[in-house]
C-alpha cells in the first residue's frame, strides 16, 4: 500500500471519528448507550463479586478474628450510655425547635428521601479519568444523575452517570466538583471545590472579613440546587488572606474517608413541595404596641 | 459445540477482566483478550467482542464516548507494526508491545483530555500507564496457557492454529 493511500485512509478515519465525536457531544446518544450497557453489565458482574467478598470478609471478622472483642464491646457500651445521656439532654432542645418552627411557620425541608446503596468499586477501566466510585443504584432505583450522596459522617458527592441499576458518583475531591457552602459558625458563603484524590479541598470567594476559623464545619447552603441545605461537607484546615485576590485562601478536608467507602446514603428528591403547617388558632393574647386612639389616663 | 464453548470462554474472560479492573484501578484488563484474538486471527469473535469491550469501557469510564475506539485502534496499529519485526506469538513481542501500550496510554490521555476540558493528574497517569504496561504480559501468559489447559471446546480451532503456525514460520 502506498504512503499516499495510507494517509488518505487515515485522514478519512480521523474525519469520521471527529464527526462521530461532535455528533455525540451534541446528542449524547452514544454516551447514553454505553452507560446503559457498560454500567449495567458491570453492575451485574461486580454486584455478586462484591457480595461474595462481603460474605467471606464477614466470615473472617465475625467468626474467626475475635481478638479484643470483649474490650471493644465494653467501650461501645460506655459510648452508648454517654450518647443516650446526650440524647436525653438534647430532646428538650429538639422539642423547642419544633415548637418554634411551627410558631414561625418555617417550612421543614422534607422533600428529600434517604436511600441506602452499596459501593461496588472505585475508579474502573482506562476511561475513569475523574475521581469516581460506582454504586449499585441507578435511575430506576433512586440514583438519578445529580442525586447527592453522603454517609453518617458527611457529604461524599453526587451521581454523575446512571444506568438502570448502577451509577457512577463524582466525589467532592474531583477537580470538577463545585459545592455551594457556608461556614457553620460565621455563616460565610463560598464555593467548595476539589483538587484531586488525597489532596485538600479549597473554598473560594469567602470575604476577608468573614471571621472563618480553623476547625469550623462547612455545610451545604442548598443554593446550587444539587444538595439540600445543611449537609456537613468538610472541615476548615487552614485560613489565610489570599496573595492574589480580595478573598480568603481557605483549605478544608472532607469529613468522610473517601478512599474506603462501603455503604452510602442517597438523598433522592421526592418532588413534593415542603409542607407548611398552618397555625389557624388565633393568638390568645395580643402582644405589641397599644392600639391607636387610646390615651393612657394618669 | 466449539462455537458455544468459544462464546462462553470469552464471556467468562470479560467477567474476570471486569473483576481485575475493579481490583487494579484505571487499567484495561480486556486488552490481553484483544491481543490474543489478533494473534489467533479470530476476526469473527473480534467482530462481536470488540464492540462489547468498547461499550463496557466507555460505560464504566467518565469520559465522553470515543476514547476507547481510538485506544483499540492504536493497539491494532501497534500490533500490525510490531508484527513486521517480531513473531507475534512470542512473549518478547508481547513484552515490547506492552511497553508501547504504556506510552500510548499516556499519550492518548494527554491528547483526549483537552477535548473534554479535563485537568490531568500527571502522577496518576504515569502510575496507571506503568500498571498497564506491567499487567499485559502477565495476563497474556495466564490467559494463553489457561486456554490450552481447558477442555477442547474452549480452545481455538486447531486447523486455524496450524495455519497460523505455518504462516508465522
Amino acid at each position: 500500500m502506498s504512503l499516499r493511500r495510507i494517509l488518505v485512509i487515515a485522514g478519512g478515519l480521523l474525519i469520521l471519528f471527529l464527526g462521530m465525536y461532535s455528533w455525540n457531544q451534541s446528542t449524547r446518544t452514544l454516551d447514553d448507550l454505553s452507560t446503559d450497557v457498560g454500567l449495567e453489565a458491570a453492575g451485574a458482574v461486580l454486584g455478586p463479586v462484591r457480595a461474595a467478598q462481603d460474605v467471606l470478609g464477614g466470615l473472617w471478622t465475625r467468626y474467626v478474628d475475635l481478638v479484643a472483642v470483649r474490650e471493644e464491646n465494653e467501650a461501645l457500651k460506655a459510648q452508648v450510655t454517654e450518647l443516650e445521656t446526650r440524647l436525653l439532654a438534647n430532646s428538650e432542645d429538639l422539642a423547642e425547635l419544633r415548637r418554634l418552627r411551627i410558631l414561625l411557620q418555617v417550612p421543614v425541608d422534607n422533600n428529600w428521601r434517604p436511600l441506602g446503596a452499596r459501593v461496588l468499586c472505585g475508579q474502573i477501566g482506562p476511561n475513569a479519568v475523574l475521581d469516581t466510585i460506582t454504586i449499585n443504584r441507578g435511575y430506576a432505583t433512586g440514583g438519578r444523575p445529580g442525586t447527592p450522596l453522603l454517609t453518617n459522617k458527611g457529604l461524599i458527592g453526587r451521581v454523575l452517570r446512571a444506568s438502570a441499576h448502577s451509577a457512577s458518583v463524582l466525589l467532592m475531591t474531583d477537580p470538577g466538583s463545585r459545592i455551594a457552602i457556608y461556614t457553620q459558625d460565621s455563616r460565610a458563603m463560598g464555593i467548595l471545590h476539589g483538587n484531586g484524590a488525597k489532596r485538600p479541598l479549597t473554598v473560594d470567594f469567602v470575604p476577608r472579613d468573614a471571621g472563618v476559623r480553623c476547625g469550623e464545619l462547612l455545610v451545604t447552603s442548598g443554593l446550587d440546587g444539587f444538595y439540600p441545605k445543611g449537609l456537613p461537607a468538610a472541615r476548615v484546615v487552614s485560613v489565610e488572606p489570599s496573595n492574589y485576590s480580595e478573598f480568603l485562601a481557605i483549605t478544608a478536608e472532607p469529613l468522610v474517608d473517601l478512599q474506603h467507602l462501603e455503604e452510602v446514603l442517597l438523598f433522592e428528591k421526592t418532588g413534593q413541595a415542603p409542607e407548611v403547617e398552618e397555625n389557624t388558632a388565633s393568638p390568645s393574647q395580643f402582644v405589641g404596641p397599644p392600639k391607636p386612639g387610646k390615651k393612657s389616663k394618669k | 459445540m466449539r462455537g458455544i464453548g468459544n462464546v462462553c470462554f470469552w464471556l467468562a474472560f470479560t467477567a474476570v477482566g471486569l473483576v481485575c479492573e475493579m481490583l487494579i484501578p484505571r487499567i484495561d484488563a480486556l486488552i490481553c483478550g484483544f491481543i490474543l484474538l489478533l494473534q489467533e486471527r479470530n476476526y469473527r469473535t473480534l467482530c462481536w467482542l470488540l464492540p462489547l469491550f468498547v461499550l463496557l469501557q466507555e460505560g464504566l469510564g467518565s469520559r465522553t464516548f470515543g476514547g476507547s475506539i481510538v485506544w483499540y485502534a492504536v493497539i491494532f496499529l501497534l500490533f500490525r507494526i510490531g508484527e513486521r519485526f517480531f513473531n507475534s506469538g512470542t512473549f518478547i513481542f508481547v513484552f515490547f508491545l506492552s511497553a508501547a501500550f504504556g506510552a500510548a496510554s499516556y499519550g492518548l490521555n494527554v491528547l483526549m483530555a483537552p477535548l473534554q476540558d479535563l485537568e490531568i493528574d500527571v502522577q496518576q497517569l504515569i502510575d496507571s500507564s506503568l500498571a498497564q504496561a506491567i499487567f499485559l504480559p502477565l495476563s497474556w501468559c495466564v490467559i494463553k496457557y489457561l486456554r490450552l489447559c481447558l477442555p477442547a471446546v474452549f480452545q481455538p480451532d486447531p486447523a486455524k492454529v496450524e495455519n497460523l503456525h505455518k504462516s508465522n514460520a
